[in-house]
């Protein structure tokens, strides 16, 4: 799988129109949690979620942490809590970004967490542990089950994942216009990426592509040989061949691409970028209703042919949303390299959305391309072109 | 290690370089891993190994760090399996406890919490680091000056925010933990919404480069059109804390004394309620990467100021007459004194 560099902070535009995406929207998600929490016999949920792994906290909640984490309180009835990592003050503006009323400020949320299940009447109860990312800060995770030594823990990450397969028009239309996002910055990067500049001046100029139309975090790997994170070590001048990955998170939501831009006529490189471009639009081609999820990396496997291999190290099809990887995967490595509790289903379903990608090395230089698509009873639709 | 009786470090970074926490394995090495998996084994007596994943970042890390030998990281297992001796671990605070009860049952005894080993090591920073956290401050007071020249009325919030991050990632900077926000009264600081600038603005910043994995950190003020005497007359208070934080920062001092000065201004004013929570905590606080010492600079914290320590002072201050207003300086501790790397002015910037 493709990995960036994770943002320090989610720096990007912070909003939530509860117009656009009212609390309904998440009153339902709620109540489907609330019925399969009913069957497994839970009392209440704890979700942790972090900047860097917010799915399943957002999903619910629609908040996602800018800097550190945080978790939800669900019990089975009654309000949801919020209680997140962040200073007293920062709570008005972290209730902006959410329905849930009752939001706090921690400086540890597995004492404060403890506390706060304690005050819920939750002590002796049967709590699900959601913590997919698997970021909850161990020591603080201690601290809170020591503190509730009458609770029944159980690890439940994959609870959610059969809910958020199949997006809402409400997701997908955030994932649209993560796409379109994605698409104008393809469309400019090509006047961007000259001969002479240097890799992080182009890359601030993608970046600032993206901010400046409202993405709320961004992800950018490039380079002639290889995918590197932005560095400023990275002040070589590029030449006549550009690799670009890139992903775009608006509204919470995902979407990436790959591009290749080759500044001369190298036919060989040329022709490897073209065999890249087939690959990902055959595998498209298998994004259907009902079709099988092994379909997309056997088809994968014959389009890319003796770049299968390469291409396979860095993923070839995975499903995207609120997290940049979660189910459906192909395979069980895909999911564990990302640390993704479930593989998903090998079905396709309508509304499923995932990212297609070939990327290898030839001649010593990198090609990439990469879209991101909807599963619709008619076959693939792009989300970068809506 | 040899003093601590180990014979092995195992030093875990999880791919969330963070200026919060220490990456450890950044420090050692140089190398910033973007994978979810990342372990250097240090034994006493031979070179050390890197373990990533993925893979197709090995060359990456094969390039940027001095380690000449880097492995996939399931490859660590067997490696783990066959040590000897006491093994130290350092970042246990990154791991999820599946990753730590895994690397316990392997090695068959729990890793003794060796990370003071690292961070009594990192608390002055070398002259590399400090030659990157002064371009660091150099592209940070370059942020500011992109901000002073481009914003204007009518732009959002997260357009005044992308003005800076362009400007010091043209120049090199990798990330930055930024906020940029405008209000007539602003609450605290936060991500930048949508929010459109109007006249009367008072935009304040935090503004964080990094480079090579080390941050620094600039805050300030500025007012779109001309300001209203109170905002001069309270910002000037912030301007008089931070000469009176600095001059409170000799070496030797205890990081409380810059809390103290910093606070003791404001409670001249009146606004000793304002030094505490909601509104107010902490009056900076450790940077870089290496270490995060002298800690935070509150009332509290009795840690000595040393040579070579970098942190930030900033008598950032929410007051009931003018919102949250901004202004800090990242310095280093040299043998007398602290010392801005900044060159930005405090003053308060107007833009008509």
């Amino acid at each position: 799988m493709i990995f960036g560099r994770h943002s320090v902070l989610k720096r990007g535009c912070s909003t939530w129109d509860p117009n656009e995406v009212p609390q309904a929207e998440f009153q339902a998600r709620l109540d489907n949690v609330r019925s399969e929490m009913a069957r497994q016999n839970f009392d209440a949920l704890v979700i942790y979620g972090d900047n860097y792994s917010f799915a399943d906290l957002c999903y619910l909640t629609n908040y996602f942490p800018k800097v550190r984490g945080g978790i939800a309180v669900v019990p089975r009835d009654g309000a949801i809590s919020l209680l997140l990592n962040i200073g007293s003050r920062d709570v008005p503006f972290a209730k902006t970004l959410t329905w849930v009323e009752d939001v706090r400020a921690s400086n540890n949320v597995g004492a404060d967490g403890a506390k706060l299940l304690k005050e819920r009447g939750l002590e002796r109860a049967k709590i699900g542990l959601t913590d997919s990312g698997k970021g909850f800060p161990l020591l603080q995770l201690e601290e809170m089950k020591a503190a509730l030594p009458t609770v029944t823990w159980h690890a439940c990450d994959p609870l959610m994942v059969s809910d958020r397969l199949a997006k809402t028009p409400l997701e997908l239309e955030a994932m649209r216009a993560a796409g379109r996002l994605l698409n104008t910055i393809c469309r400019e990067a090509g006047r961007l990426i000259k001969p002479g500049r240097k890799e992080y001046e182009i890359i601030a100029d993608i970046d600032r592509l993206a901010r400046d139309q409202g993405a709320e975090d961004i992800r950018i790997l490039a380079g002639e040989t290889r995918l590197n994170p932005p560095s400023f070590k990275r002040a070589a001048a590029v030449s006549n061949h550009w690799a670009v990955y890139l992903a775009v998170q608006h509204e919470r939501y995902w979407s990436e691409a790959g591009r290749t831009f080759i500044l001369d006529n190298d036919t060989k490189r040329r022709s490897a970028y073209d065999q890249a471009q087939a690959a990902v639009a055959q595998m498209a081609r298998e994004l259907k209703t009902g079709g099988a999820v092994a379909a997309i990396g056997e088809t994968g496997r014959r389009a890319l042919g003796d770049f299968y291999a390469t291409a396979l190290v860095y993923g070839i099809a995975n499903g995207i949303g609120l997290n940049q990887w979660e189910a459906p995967f192909l395979n069980e490595s895909d999911a564990q390299e990302v640390g993704a509790p479930a593989i998903g289903p090998t079905i396709l379903a309508e509304h499923m959305t995932l990212a297609l990608r070939a990327a290898f090395q030839t001649e010593g230089k990198m090609i990439i391309f990469g879209d991101s698509f909807e599963v619709t009873a008619d076959g693939a639709k792009s989300l970068l072109i809506s | 290690m040899r003093e601590k009786g180990l014979q092995t470090l195992l030093v875990y970074e999880g791919g969330r370089h963070n200026f919060l926490r220490m990456n450890y394995v950044a420090y050692l090495t140089d190398f910033i891993s973007v994978g979810p998996e990342t372990m250097l084994l240090v034994p006493l007596e031979d070179a050390p190994v890197l373990y990533l994943s993925p893979v197709w970042d090995i060359p990456r890390a094969q390039e940027e760090s001095f380690v000449r030998e880097v492995r996939a990281f399931k490859e660590f297992w067997s490696r783990l399996a066959a040590l000897s001796g006491n093994a130290g671990l350092i970042g246990r605070e990154a791991m999820s406890v599946g990753l730590h009860d895994q690397i316990t049952k392997a090695l068959g005894r729990t890793a003794v919490n060796a990370k003071d080993i690292i961070e009594n090591l990192a608390r002055s920073k070398t002259p590399f680091e400090l030659e990157r956290l002064r371009r660091a401050a150099e592209i940070a007071d370059a942020g500011v000056k992109a901000l002073h020249e481009d914003a204007r009325l009518g732009l959002k919030e997260y357009e005044l925010a992308a003005i800076v991050e362009y400007r010091m990632r043209s120049l090199g900077a990798e990330d930055n933990f930024g906020m940029v926000v405008a209000n007539h009264h602003n609450q605290a600081l936060h991500p930048p919404t949508d929010r459109i600038t109007q006249k009367g603005d008072i935009i304040i910043g935090e503004i964080t480069p990094c480079i090579g994995g080390l941050f620094v950190q600039i805050c300030r003020t500025m007012i779109l059109g001309e300001p209203a005497p109170v905002v001069r007359e309270k910002y000037a208070i912030l301007k008089k804390a931070m000469g009176l934080g600095m001059e409170a920062a000799t070496t030797g001092a205890p990081a409380s004394a810059v809390a103290a000065a910093i606070n003791d201004t404001f409670i001249e004013y009146g606004y000793e309620q304002y030094c505490r929570p909601p509104f107010m905590r902490v009056r900076g606080h450790g940077l870089g990467c290496g270490s995060f010492a002298p800690g935070s600079l509150e009332d509290a914290n009795q840690t000595r100021l040393e040579e070579g320590m970098t942190y930030i002072i900033h008598p950032n201050q929410y007051l009931p007459e003018t919102g949250y207003l901004t202004l800090g300086d990242t310095v280093v501790m040299t043998k007398t004194k602290a010392e801005s790397l900044m060159k930005s002015s405090w003053d308060i910037f107007i833009k008509e």
